[in-house]
């Protein structure tokens, strides 16, 4: 049986994956915080990506495969601690990945790492530039890792090796900066503007990553839930009233705030609410037969205040 | 919930003291919004963001100018093939009420009706409200993929190649088409699509520039600086048009074969064929009319 060995497992989406993984994977998995409740057959070692004693369980639990998703993807830290975390931790993972003899990795990208532009075209294939840091320096070291992964891909072509690039999840369980933003109870949005805006339910993105493990894929893979609408029908559908406001306005004041600590997403979050980012599952579907379970109305559903 | 009520029993109200003329046209509309063969998800849009339920809202007044204003007849409609189409037309006039024309004649002529998919200026999708309701009527940011796509899904999709080259051509220029870009002839020899040559008969006449500050109009952050009879004369109302009749004449289809990445020269000769067949729609169009304003 191949073990799995999940980064960030006591996560919303990592706690869910190892559930799923259970049946056909052993499982184990590492994260700076306890999983209260774990299932018995799961062991999760309380360590730090990049300490010593990540290699360590390499060594003792000898995984076969790898998900990576413990990324810090909050601005609730420092600068420096989250492009240490995310870029030199995965920068670690890789090189263990390499010296201990992992057949699989999966890596849990996103969709923000192509950025929100007036001229994206729509539907974006994986190979359209990855534009996020030309008005939102802070995601610099999330497109770091994706890059740093997807070059990975080339070097070491005898590891399976997939770079995940979900869009929007919304879940129960999961905790993303966009189920975040719209279970506030008045949600700001950028006045004269309600983008189109893809959603992925939690279980469907655990199911994604299953069957990437099973197909040993390799690549970079946008994955895509049920369809896609403007953000204000999600804001109404999460059950929250949009807050229209005009941009001149919003962006300084979201700039002050978040300095202040009393927004947790920088101005630069704003494109993504006012212009599209859509991508086309095509490559997905194609090497897995992918069909997402959770319509749009399900999906909202669970995020419902 | 109750506030929602309100609003619909509010509206029923206000809707029953419209005139006649207006309740036929709204009735008239929502049976052929009906008839759209478009796929729109549990939440009434298109993956482009279009949106009927939109349009059936605020079309009114381009209805109005439709039936009333410049009283648009059509000829040859159904030459438009069902599924993927691409509507090549002339573009002139300052402001692109040809666009809105065209997309009603489709609405409302066509069968089945159609919600013709425009391509937007990328500067469009920058304004406020605008991109918005250019979404939701069916316009979408003008990148050749999602054009691409567009036609891979069965769309109609409209195009000006002259762009901004024709909608701020002068008078004296009327009925004689600009510089054609090349974009959507690459894009039909791809996607396999037929082209429909569109001419549109009295936008060339309902705002005739005399003159174009082109430098200015960028200074001002805009695409031209036209003078008209009466703009910049009389502010911003200078920029509406004259109650010119319209005639749209649709031509036969024609389909291309090639590669879409052969030299410019070769697509250029295709284009050339469009163009010609625009121009002899023109030559039709402009004998059997009468009058600029009575048509």
């Amino acid at each position: 049986m191949e073990k799995v060995l999940i980064t960030g497992i006591s996560g919303g989406q990592g706690r869910l994956l190892a559930r799923r993984l259970l049946d056909s994977f052993e499982v184990c998995g590492v994260d700076r915080v306890a999983w209260e409740g774990r299932p018995k057959n799961v062991a999760v070692h309380q360590v730090d990506l990049r300490k010593r004693k990540f290699e360590d369980v390499f060594r003792t639990e000898q995984p076969t495969a790898v998900v990576h998703m413990g990324m810090v993807r909050h601005f609730r830290v420092s600068e420096q601690v989250r492009h240490d975390v995310n870029v030199r931790g995965t920068k670690q993972l890789l090189d263990h990945c390499v010296h201990y003899g992992i057949q699989k990795l999966v890596m849990i990208s996103s969709s923000y790492v192509y950025g929100a532009a007036a001229d994206n075209p729509f539907y974006m294939d994986e190979d359209s530039p990855l534009g996020a840091t030309r008005s939102y320096p802070e995601m610099r070291d999330l497109v770091e890792v994706d890059t740093l992964t997807s070059a990975f891909i080339w070097k070491y072509p005898h590891i399976r090796t997939a770079v995940l690039r979900p869009v929007n999840v919304l879940g129960y369980y999961v905790h993303s900066m966009i189920g975040e933003y719209l279970r506030q109870r008045r949600v700001p949005t950028v006045m004269g503007f309600d983008p189109m805006m893809q959603f992925i339910h939690e279980e469907d993105v655990s199911e994604a990553i299953a069957l990437t493990l099973q197909h040993g894929l390799q690549g970079v893979f946008n994955v895509v839930g049920p369809g896609a609408v403007p953000v204000s029908v999600a804001i109404r559908e999460a059950g929250s009233t949009a807050w229209p406001m005009p941009e001149p306005l919003m962006r300084p004041l979201i700039d002050r705030l978040f300095r202040w600590g009393m927004v947790p997403y920088p101005a630069g979050a704003m494109d993504y609410i006012k212009y599209p980012v859509t991508l086309s599952g095509k490559r997905f579907v194609d090497a897995t037969g992918f069909r997402p379970l959770f319509g749009l109305e399900e999906i909202f559903h669970s995020v419902r205040r | 919930m109750a506030t929602r009520g309100f609003r619909r029993a509010l509206g029923d109200l206000l809707g029953g003291l419209l005139p006649l003329s207006v309740r036929d046209l709204r009735r008239e509309l929502d049976d052929r919004i009906r008839k759209i063969p478009t796929r729109l998800n549990e939440f009434g849009y298109d993956p482009w963001g279009l949106c009927p339920a939109t349009v059936r809202e605020t079309v009114l007044p381009a209805l109005a100018l439709y039936k009333y204003y410049f009283r648009v007849e059509t000829h040859d409609i159904e030459r438009v093939p069902p599924g993927r189409a691409l509507l090549i037309a002339n573009h002139a006039g300052q402001l692109p009420f040809d666009a809105a024309m065209i997309a009603l004649a489709m609405l409302l002529e066509a069968e089945p009706p159609r919600l013709v998919r425009g391509m937007a200026e990328y500067w469009v999708s920058e304004l406020p409200w605008v991109s918005v309701y250019a979404a939701r009527a069916g316009a979408a940011s003008g990148t050749p993929d999602t054009c691409r796509e567009m036609l891979e899904a069965g769309e109609c999709v409209l195009v000006f190649p002259e762009g901004v080259r024709g909608m701020n051509k002068l008078y004296k220029e009327r009925y004689e088409l600009q510089r054609f870009g090349t974009g959507f002839m690459r894009l039909a020899l791809e996607a396999q699509t037929p082209i429909v040559p569109v001419a549109v008969i009295g936008s060339e006449e309902q705002n005739p520039g005399f003159a174009n500050f082109e430098r200015l109009g960028r200074l001002l952050g805009m695409p031209a600086f036209p003078i008209t009879a009466t703009f910049p004369l009389l502010g911003p109302l200078g920029i509406l048009p004259m109650p010119v009749k319209y005639h749209v004449y649709f031509g036969e289809p024609l389909h291309f074969q090639g590669s879409p990445t052969d030299d410019d020269a070769i697509i250029d000769e295709k284009v050339e064929t469009v163009k010609t067949a625009i121009e002899k729609l023109f030559e039709r169009g402009l004998r059997e009319r009468h009058g600029v304003f009575s048509g």
